[in-house]
C-alpha cells in the first residue's frame, strides 16, 4: 500500500523545463518589463553605483570599498588584459572591465535570492555580447594590418602544401567568423541554462516531496541539501564563465593585433 | 596557464568547425546526390583535416 | 516521455573522451609539476592527445543529431 501512495504522488509533478525561463511580463501587456529585461538594467546600475562608489573617495590608503572595486579593476586590468594582450592594452580594458562586471553580475543574480533568474539564460544576451566581441576584434585586426594582411593570415598558413589549403581554409573560415562567435556564445549561454534548470529540478522537488507521503517527507531533506550545495556549485560556475568569456575576448584580441598567427 | 586555457578552446573551435564543414558538404552531397556514404566521409574528412590543422598549428616545432 | 536514443547513446559515448582528457591532463599536469623545464616539451604532445581524445567526442555529438 505506500508503494502505491509514493507511485501516485509522483504523478502530480510538472518537472522544469524551458517554459519555466519564459517568464511573464512584469506589467501585463507590456512584452518589454520581463524578469531578465529588468535583472539586466538593476544590473547596470548597480555596477555603476557601485563603481562610482568605490572610486569617488578614492585614497593613498583605501576603504574597504575602494579596496574591493580596486581589486575587480585589477584583476581585469592585469591578469586577463595584460597579461594576453601585451603592450596596447590599456585601449582594451574598458571594454574587457564592462563585459565581466556585466557578465559576472547578471551572472551572480541567478543565485540571488528573490532575483534568482540569470538574464545570460536567454542566449539573445550572449549572442549580442559575442557580436560585439567579434566586431571588435575584427576591426582592431582590419585596422592593424589591413583587409588583404588579415584575411591572408587567417585563410593561409605558412609551410602547408598548397593542396592541403583546399581541406584546411574552409576550416579556417569558419572558425575565425562562424564558430568562435557561435561557441562563445553558446558555452556562457549553456552553462547558464543548465545551471539554472538543475537549481529548479532539485528545489522544486524537495517541494514537491516534501508534500508527499512521510516517507517523500524523509527524502526532501536531502533533496534541499543537494540544491544548496549545488548552489555554491553555481556559483563557481558563474564566476568561471565570466572569466572565460572576458578571457577568450582578450586571447581573440591579442591573436587579432599579433603579425603572425 | 591562461594561455593554455585559450589553446584548449581554439583546438575545441577548430575540430568543431572541421566537423561541421567537411560533415555538411557530406550532408549536402547525399542530400542531393541520394546516397548514404558521402556524409560519414565527410566527417572523416573534417575529423582528419582539422586534427592536421591542429597539429599544424600547436604541435609542430 | 519522449525523446531520442540517439542522445542517451551520446551521452555513453561521452564517457570516454571526458575521461581520456582528464587522464591526458592528470599526466600533463604532474610532468610539468616533476620537471617544469619539460613544459614545452609536454605542452604540445598533451594538446595533441587532447584534440584526438575530443574529436572523438564531438563525432559522436555530431553523429546523434545527424543519425
Amino acid at each position: 500500500m505506500p508503494l502505491v501512495h509514493l507511485l501516485r504522488s509522483g504523478e502530480g509533478f510538472v518537472p522544469p523545463s524551458t517554459n519555466d525561463f519564459n517568464l511573464p511580463p512584469v506589467i501585463a501587456g507590456n512584452e518589454y518589463t520581463t524578469k531578465p529585461i529588468l535583472l539586466v538594467f538593476l544590473s547596470v546600475l548597480m555596477i555603476s553605483v557601485f563603481f562610482i562608489m568605490a572610486s569617488r573617495k578614492a585614497a593613498i590608503v583605501p576603504s574597504k570599498l575602494q579596496f574591493a572595486g580596486e581589486s575587480i579593476y585589477g584583476f581585469v586590468r592585469n591578469d586577463l588584459a595584460r597579461d594576453n594582450i601585451g603592450h596596447d592594452f590599456m585601449r582594451f580594458v574598458p571594454y574587457l572591465f564592462t563585459l565581466f562586471t556585466f557578465i559576472l553580475t547578471n551572472n551572480i543574480f541567478g543565485i540571488v535570492p528573490l532575483l534568482q533568474f540569470p538574464a545570460m539564460s536567454h542566449v539573445s544576451f550572449p549572442y549580442v555580447l559575442a557580436i560585439f566581441t567579434f566586431i571588435t576584434f575584427h576591426y582592431i585586426g582590419i585596422r592593424k594590418q589591413g583587409i588583404r594582411k588579415y584575411m591572408k593570415d587567417i585563410m593561409f598558413m605558412p609551410g602547408v602544401p598548397k593542396a592541403a589549403y583546399i581541406l584546411l581554409t574552409p576550416l579556417e573560415l569558419a572558425t575565425f567568423f562562424i564558430v568562435r562567435p557561435l561557441t562563445l556564445s553558446l558555452r556562457l549561454f549553456a552553462n547558464m541554462f543548465a545551471g539554472h534548470l538543475l537549481l529548479l529540478v532539485f528545489i522544486l522537488g524537495g517541494d514537491h516531496l516534501l508534500k508527499g507521503v512521510i516517507g517523500l517527507k524523509l527524502i526532501s531533506p536531502f533533496a534541499f541539501a543537494f540544491g544548496i550545495g549545488l548552489t555554491f556549485f553555481e556559483f563557481m560556475v558563474q564566476c568561471l564563465q565570466a572569466y572565460i568569456f572576458t578571457l577568450l575576448t582578450a586571447l581573440y584580441i591579442a591573436g587579432a593585433l599579433a603579425d603572425e598567427h | 596557464m591562461t594561455h593554455n586555457e585559450g589553446d584548449a578552446w581554439s583546438i575545441f573551435g577548430y575540430l568543431l568547425s572541421g566537423l561541421l564543414f567537411w560533415g555538411g558538404v557530406g550532408w549536402a552531397a547525399d542530400h542531393w546526390l541520394h546516397t548514404h556514404f558521402f556524409l560519414l566521409g565527410g566527417l572523416l574528412l573534417g575529423m582528419g583535416a582539422s586534427i592536421y590543422l591542429v597539429w599544424l598549428r600547436f604541435g609542430r616545432e | 516521455m519522449k525523446g531520442t536514443l540517439n542522445l542517451v547513446g551520446y551521452g555513453l559515448s561521452a564517457i570516454g573522451p571526458a575521461i581520456a582528457t582528464g587522464m591526458i591532463f592528470a599526466a600533463y599536469i604532474s610532468g610539468v609539476a616533476r620537471q617544469p623545464e619539460a613544459r614545452s616539451v609536454l605542452q604540445p604532445i598533451a594538446f595533441l592527445g587532447f584534440a584526438l581524445a575530443e574529436a572523438l567526442a564531438l563525432f559522436g555529438l555530431v553523429l546523434a543529431f545527424v543519425l
